[in-house]
């Protein structure tokens, strides 16, 4: 994929960044560089205060990696589009996201395309900030 | 004819009802919302440093001083969400998420879809003393109209729950005015009265109504974020 940010993608993430979106910070995510990750849904927590997509990604060398991937909260994914049933454990779905600088196999949530092509966004706040380098 | 009637008859009722005081049942969002310009007839106002009196000014500044630092590093400011706390009073009236509205004659709810909040507004009853409630987040609450404004005054709110992270004493007094500017336009004034400040401090919201949008449930259920002790965060993976 080419590199690009999320600003050049004008629906979900404008319209769902909270009035003050300090509130949770995701300084934890390396927002310089994104990694792409393909493999079987685990998990699809739709909870508060943020929901969680856990994956087994394909590493390349014919095993599985296990990822945790941050999202927004149910209310802000419901009013972008998403809901509870948008992915189910066994989907097998492509993920952009920006990775947890402290190394651990997890990251925050940028982009999913789901098994029939079609591509979410999780309205992230200040999307625009978190490169896609991936 | 019948129906005509009854539909003439249910009009001019809720007109007088209309009339006696405006209705501002329904959801609201903050206005302008992120993205959009506001009309500048429904700007809020911008919100200025509360006048704190010296001995309190110093916290403030530090507070400020850290809040800042961390806004630049793009880390946790350290405030309640980070811990699945709600906001409280007056912080709950910045509208994180959209609220809720509802009307009675003797009590006014307001439902904050952040945290399911609520807060309980009690008409034409006296405002207790401070210390003759038990502090709290959102206090204790009453309300009457002057005209159109619903003026709400409120006490009791614990010294830990802050907006901005603003000291204050438990006997802090908030009266809101709360008016339509446009019918579906609301402006909340808000005014902080406090000993640990050398004036009263003053800013609004505006809401703009929703149409057709029902409050979602939020239980903070599972936080995975955390800070550690030197004040970054991470995300805890269970595997």
């Amino acid at each position: 994929m080419k590199s690009k940010t999320l600003l050049v993608l004008p629906v979900a993430a404008a319209l769902l960044a909270p009035p003050a979106a300090a509130h949770h910070s995701f300084a934890m995510f390396d927002n310089t560089r994104s990694v792409t990750l393909h493999g079987k849904v685990t998990s699809y927590q739709w909870t508060n205060p943020h929901s969680y997509l856990e994956i087994d990604a394909e590493d390349g060398k014919g095993g599985t990696k296990h990822y945790t991937m941050e999202m927004t909260s149910p209310n802000m994914l419901h009013r972008g589009g998403w809901s509870s049933r948008t992915v189910k454990p066994g989907d097998v779905v492509t993920a952009v996201m920006s990775p947890l600088r402290d190394g651990q196999a997890g990251g925050l949530l940028l982009e999913l395309t789901l098994p029939n092509g079609t591509k979410m966004l999780p309205g992230v706040p200040n999307a625009q900030r978190y490169k896609i380098t991936s | 004819m019948r129906t005509a009637l009854l539909l003439a008859a249910l009009l001019a009722g809720s007109a007088t009802s209309a009339a006696d005081h405006p209705d501002f049942s329904g959801t609201w969002e903050r206005y302008p919302p992120p993205g959009e310009k506001a009309d500048p007839r429904y700007a809020p106002s911008a919100i200025p440093d509360p006048q704190l009196k010296p001995q309190y000014r110093a916290e403030w500044e530090a507070g400020q001083k850290i809040l800042k630092q961390r806004l630049e590093e793009g880390q946790p400011a350290g405030d309640n969400y980070v811990h699945c706390i709600p906001d409280g009073m007056p912080a709950m009236m910045m509208g994180m998420f959209p609220m809720e509205i509802f009307q009675r004659p003797e009590q006014i709810n307001i439902a904050q879809e952040a945290f399911n909040q609520t807060r309980r507004i009690y008409m034409n009853q006296k405002l207790p003393k401070w210390d003759e409630v038990d502090p709290s987040f959102y206090g204790a609450s009453v309300g009457h109209w002057e005209g159109d404004t619903l003026v709400i005054e409120t006490t009791g709110i614990k010294d830990n729950v802050r907006f901005r992270w603003t000291p204050h004493s438990e006997g802090m007094k908030i009266t809101e005015r709360i008016h339509l500017l446009a019918p579906d336009i609301l402006q909340d004034r808000i005014t902080v009265e406090d000993s640990y400040l050398e004036k009263p401090w003053t800013y609004s919201y505006s809401f703009r109504r929703m149409k057709d949008y029902k409050l979602q449930e939020y239980v903070c259920e599972d936080n995975r974020e955390y800070v550690g002790t030197d004040g970054s965060q991470h995300l805890r993976i269970d595997k």
